[in-house]
C-alpha cells in the first residue's frame, strides 16, 4: 500500500554515492538544519554556504571580509534562524539565516573546535564550546562570558586554574582537547576527558553529578542520538561505544537529586561513580578488529538504529554502519580521500561526508522501482503464490466484474486535518521555524529584439548594437536547443551551477535494464502517435467520454502542430 | 463553528453565494482563474496569449502580460504570491513577477502544448504536464528540468504537489492518474488504471491524504490513495469534453466546487455529497474555478461564448 511504500522511502540506510557538491572554496565541515531541508557547510576562508537540499542549489552564502580562516565547526539554532560558525582564528561568529547578517561575533583565547547551541529555548544564547587547548566552556552570546566546565574531578573549581590548565592538564601531561555535548533539553552536559571518564555536569551551576567509567583512554567524541536516548562515545583505543541513557528526558535534574539522596552515606567520587552507574549503562563497543581503524566523527541514524563511524585513517574514505545489535551492515568505501566530517540526514536515509579535498558526497539508497505502482490492482507478495483460474477466465463473454465499493459513503472524510509528524518532537519554540529560504528565479537573458524597419543609425552605434545581439542570439538559442546548456547568466552560483550540471547526470537514477526496454519500446510508440493528427488518434475510442479531440481549454489543437517532427 | 455529527457544515442555514461582479477585459475563452495563497490577487490566463493580474479587494485590472505567442492553459502562483507561472500552447512555461509584471523566465523543453503547471508548497519547484504525455519538475530558480518522466500515453491534464511537495499527482486521457514521488521522479502507485473514462483533473486535498478526480463521463471522486478507493461520488453537473477544474472550499464549510459545461458552477457538500447550489450566470462552459484561502468568494472563468471572469461571494 502507498503509505507503507512512501514509508519505506524513509527507512534503511544509504548505499551507494548520489551525488556531489562543490564550491569554491573548499568545504571543511557541514551541518544540517533540524528538518534536512538546508544544508550548512563552514568553508576554508571563512565564509558558510548554506545549501538548498531538495535542489542541491545554493540558497545563501554568510560570509564578510574580517574573518577569512578556516571554518572548524557549524551548528543550527534549533528553529533554523541562526548559525553559529567557529573558526582557526579564534573566532565565534553568530550567523541570522535569512537576512545573512552577521549578529555577534566574539573572541576566545583558543581555537574552538567543535560548537553546539543550548539546546533550551530558555537558554537559547548558551553555547558549548570545545576548544583545541582548554577545557571545554560554555559561553553566553549575548556578553561574550565564559564559564570553563571541570574536565576532572580532581581540580578545583575556579577562575586560577584557566592559566594552569591551558597547556597542561591534571598532572601536567600535555592537555588532549576533550568532548562534550549538551543532553536533549540542555540540562546536563556530558563531558568526556582525557582519563577515559564521562561527567555529568549540571548545566546551570557547573556540577558534577555523576562520573562514568568508559575506558583508560582518551575520550574522543561524545555524541547523543537525536531523541536523548542513547550516547556514543569514541574512545583513542578504537572502539566506538553505545550507552543507555537511563536518565528520564525530562526533569533529570530532579532524577539526579533522587540519586543523590539515596546514596548519602557516600562521598566523592565513590557517589559520583555510583549515581553514574544509574546514569548511563553500556551497551555494547563497535570495533574494526582487522584493521583496527581509528574513528572519527560517530554519529546516529535519525532514529538511533543505526551507529555511523568514519574511518580516520588518511587517504580512506570509509564510512561504516552498525545496528544497534551490534553487527556491522554496511562500509561505504568512497574515493581515496581523507574522510573530515560526516552527517545523517534528519529524516531521509541519506549521509553526507566531507573528503579533504572540500567535496561533499551525498550517499542515498539503490533506487528501486515499484513494481506494484504500475496498476492499482499489482500487490507485493513475498512467497509465490499459484493464480487460481476464475471459472469464467476463458469465456467468450466474461462475467462483467463490477468494482462495488465496500466503503461507507456517508461516512464523514476529513480532508483539513494534518497528523503531527512524530519525526520531530513536541517543540518549544518560541521562534517560528525557518525550514525554506525562498527560491528567487535567476532572470533569463533579455530576448533578442525583432529588428525593426528602420533607418539604419550611425555605424559605430550600430557596431555597438550589433555585438549585445550577437550574444544575445547565442544564449537564446542554446537555451532552445539544449535544456542542460550553462545558464550563462548565473552570478554568484556559477561554480555551482557547472558542478550542478555535471552532478545532475549522477542525480538521475539509472534504470533498471527493464526499465530501459519499456521505456524504448514506448519512445517508439509515441514518436508513432506524434505524426498522426490528434483527431484520427481518439478515433479508436468507441464509447462517450473521449470524444474529445477539444480536449483542451476551448480550442482544437492547431493544425500546423500535427505535421511537426517531435523535438527530441 | 457548530461541532457536527454527520455533516461538516453547521446547523446554521446554508447562505447562498451571489453574484457580486463580471470580470471583462479577455479577448477569448478564459482558460484558468487562481486566487494566489495569500488572497491579495488573482489571475487568469486566456486563449488569448495574456494573462491578467486583478486585485482580489478591488476587482479593479492590475497588469495584463503578454509575451506567449500562443493561448495559455493553465497558471499556478507561487506560495510567497510573488511569481505567477503560465503553461501556454507555444510550448513554454513562463515566469512572472505579479509586482511588476515582468516575464522573470522562460522554461523550455516541451515538445508540444504545456498544459497545466503547478508550484510546490516551498515553491523551489515547478511541475508541469503537456500533449507529449510527459510530467516535467523544473528548478525555479535556475529553469533547469530535472526530471522529464514519461508519465501517460496520451496529454497529460492535471499535476499537483501534496501538502510537503514530496508526491505528484497526475491525470490524464489515457484513463489513468498516478502518484509519482518528486525526488526520484519514479512512479509510486497508480490510482486508476483504466482506459475510459479520461481522467479529466486531479488535485491532492488539503491535508494531502485524498484525492479529488474528475472524468469524462460527469463525475468527480474523492480518492483516499494510501487505501486506493474513493470515498465519495458528487455528480449531477456535466463534464464529457473538457478538463474542467474543480477544488475545496474550505473556508465556511467544506464543499466540493466545479465548473460545468452546462454553464453553471456546482457546488457540493463533502460529505453528504448532495448539491448544496448551482451559480448562473455564465453564457459558456465554466472551465476553471478557484476559492480564495480566506473569505468566502469563488471566481469562475467561462470559455469563448462567454470570456469573463466571474466573482462570486456569500453575505455574512
Amino acid at each position: 500500500m502507498s503509505s507503507n511504500e512512501l514509508m519505506a522511502l524513509n527507512e534503511g540506510f544509504p548505499e551507494v554515492i548520489e551525488e556531489f557538491l562543490e564550491h569554491e572554496p573548499t568545504m571543511k565541515c557541514v551541518a544540517f538544519n533540524r528538518r534536512g531541508t538546508l544544508l550548512a557547510a563552514g568553508c576554508n576562508d571563512g565564509s558558510c554556504v548554506i545549501w538548498d537540499f531538495e535542489t542541491r542549489g545554493i540558497a545563501k552564502e554568510l560570509r564578510d571580509d574580517e574573518c577569512s580562516s578556516p571554518i572548524t565547526s557549524v551548528c543550527w539554532s534549533r528553529s533554523g534562524n541562526r548559525i553559529l560558525v567557529s573558526a582557526v582564528d579564534r573566532s565565534l561568529t553568530l550567523w541570522d539565516v535569512m537576512s545573512g547578517t552577521r549578529t555577534t561575533r566574539i573572541f576566545l583565547l583558543q581555537t574552538p573546535l567543535q560548537v553546539s547551541f543550548c539546546p533550551s529555548s530558555s537558554n537559547s544564547s548558551l553555547c558549548l564550546v570545545c576548544p583545541v587547548s582548554c577545557t571545554p566552556m560554555i559561553v553566553d552570546l549575548n556578553n561574550g562570558n565564559t564559564t570553563l566546565l571541570k574536565i576532572s574531578v580532581l581540580e578545583k573549581s575556579n577562575g586560577l586554574n584557566h592559566a594552569a590548565s591551558r597547556n597542561k592538564g591534571p598532572g601536567g601531561t600535555p592537555f588532549t582537547p576533550a568532548a562534550a555535548c549538551f543532553n536533549k533539553h540542555g540540562n546536563l552536559i556530558y563531558l568526556g576527558n582525557s582519563k577515559g571518564k564521562i561527567l555529568v555536569i549540571d548545566g546551570k551551576d557547573g556540577e558534577v553529578r555523576a562520573m562514568v567509567h568508559v575506558s583508560d583512554s582518551v575520550v574522543k567524541n561524545v555524541v547523543f542520538s537525536r531523541n536523548g536516548q542513547y550516547l556514543l562515545t569514541n574512545s583513542y583505543e578504537r572502539i566506538i561505544r553505545i550507552y543507555e541513557n537511563l536518565l528520564p528526558l525530562k526533569d533529570e535534574i530532579k532524577a539526579l537529586d533522587e540519586l543523590d539522596e539515596n546514596q548519602k552515606d557516600l562521598h566523592g567520587i565513590e557517589k559520583l561513580n555510583v549515581v553514574g552507574s544509574k546514569c548511563l549503562t553500556l551497551i555494547r563497543g563497535f570495533k574494526d578488529s582487522v584493521t583496527k581503524v581509528h574513528w572519527k566523527v560517530p554519529c546516529f541514524s535519525r532514529d538511533g538504529e543505526w551507529v555511523v563511524g568514519g574511518s580516520a585513517s588518511k587517504y580512506e574514505h570509509k564510512i561504516y554502519i552498525w545496528n544497534r545489535e551490534g553487527s556491522l551492515v554496511r562500509i561505504l568505501e568512497g574515493p581515496n580521500e581523507t574522510l573530515l566530517d560526516l552527517a545523517w540526514h534528519p529524516v531521509r536515509p541519506i549521509i553526507v561526508s566531507v573528503s579533504v579535498t572540500g567535496v561533499v558526497y551525498i550517499w542515498a539508497k539503490h533506487y528501486t522501482e515499484y513494481w506494484s505502482a504500475l496498476s492499482p490492482d499489482f500487490t507485493d507478495i513475498d512467497v509465490n503464490e499459484d493464480l487460481v483460474e476464475e471459472e469464467d477466465e476463458f469465456d467468450l463473454n466474461p462475467r462483467t466484474k463490477v468494482k462495488i465499493s465496500d466503503v461507507d459513503e456517508d461516512e464523514e472524510v476529513d480532508i483539513m486535518k494534518v497528523e503531527k509528524d512524530t519525526t520531530f518532537s513536541d517543540s518549544d519554540m518560541s521562534q517560528e521555524e525557518l525550514c525554506y529560504l525562498p527560491t528567487i528565479p535567476i532572470p533569463d537573458p533579455p530576448e533578442p529584439q525583432v529588428p525593426e524597419q528602420q533607418v539604419p543609425e550611425p555605424i559605430i552605434q550600430e557596431q555597438q548594437v550589433q555585438e549585445p545581439q550577437d550574444k544575445i542570439l547565442e544564449f537564446s538559442s542554446n537555451l532552445v536547443d539544449n535544456n542542460k546548456s550553462d545558464s550563462p547568466l548565473s552570478e554568484i552560483a556559477k561554480p555551482n551551477i557547472d558542478d550542478a550540471e555535471g552532478t545532475r547526470c549522477k542525480r538521475m537514477r539509472k534504470p533498471s535494464q527493464k526499465m530501459l526496454e519499456l521505456q524504448e519500446q514506448k519512445a517508439k510508440k509515441t514518436s508513432k502517435v506524434k505524426k498522426k493528427p490528434l483527431a484520427e488518434e481518439t478515433s479508436d475510442d468507441a464509447d462517450a467520454g473521449a470524444e474529445g479531440t477539444q480536449i483542451k481549454r476551448g480550442q482544437k489543437p492547431s493544425k500546423k502542430d500535427k505535421g511537426k517532427e517531435p523535438q527530441v | 463553528m457548530a461541532t457536527s455529527t454527520n455533516s461538516s457544515n453547521s446547523s446554521q442555514p446554508y447562505k447562498p453565494y451571489r453574484h457580486l461582479k463580471t470580470l471583462t477585459a479577455h479577448n477569448l475563452a478564459v482558460s484558468c482563474v487562481k486566487f494566489s495563497n495569500d488572497g491579495t490577487l488573482l489571475a487568469s490566463g486566456s486563449l488569448d496569449k495574456t494573462l491578467i493580474i486583478w486585485s482580489s479587494a478591488t476587482l479593479s485590472l492590475l497588469h495584463r502580460l503578454t509575451g506567449h505567442s500562443e493561448g495559455i492553459s493553465d497558471i499556478a502562483w507561487s506560495s510567497d504570491s510573488h511569481y505567477v507561472c503560465s503553461a501556454s500552447d507555444d510550448r513554454t512555461l513562463r515566469i512572472w513577477d505579479a509586482n511588476t509584471g515582468d516575464c522573470v523566465k522562460i522554461l523550455r523543453g516541451h515538445t508540444h502544448i504545456v498544459f497545466c503547471v503547478n508550484f510546490n508548497p516551498q515553491s523551489n519547484y515547478i511541475v508541469s504536464g503537456s500533449f507529449d504525455e510527459t510530467v516535467r519538475v523544473w528548478e525555479v530558480k535556475t529553469g533547469k528540468c530535472i526530471h522529464v518522466i514519461k508519465a501517460h500515453d496520451m496529454p497529460v491534464t492535471s499535476v499537483h504537489f501534496n501538502r510537503d511537495g514530496s508526491l505528484i499527482v497526475s491525470g490524464s486521457h489515457d484513463g489513468s492518474c498516478k502518484i509519482w514521488d518528486t525526488n526520484a521522479g519514479a512512479l509510486l502507485k497508480t490510482l486508476i488504471d483504466d482506459k475510459l473514462p479520461a481522467v479529466s483533473f486531479a488535485r491532492f486535498s488539503p491535508n494531502g491524504k485524498f484525492i479529488l478526480v474528475a472524468t469524462l463521463n460527469n463525475t468527480l471522486k474523492l480518492w483516499n490513495y494510501a487505501t486506493g478507493k474513493f470515498l465519495k461520488i458528487y455528480s449531477g453537473h456535466e463534464n464529457k469534453v473538457y478538463c474542467v477544474t474543480s477544488t475545496f472550499s474550505v473556508t465556511n464549510g467544506r464543499y466540493i466546487v466545479s465548473g460545468s459545461e452546462d454553464r453553471c458552477v456546482y457546488l457540493w457538500d463533502l460529505q453528504m455529497r448532495n448539491l448544496i447550489q448551482k451559480l448562473e450566470g455564465h453564457t459558456d462552459t465554466v472551465i476553471a474555478v478557484s476559492c480564495h484561502p480566506r473569505e468566502n468568494k469563488i471566481a469562475s472563468a467561462g470559455l469563448d461564448g462567454d470570456r469573463t471572469v466571474r466573482i462570486w461571494v456569500q453575505d455574512s
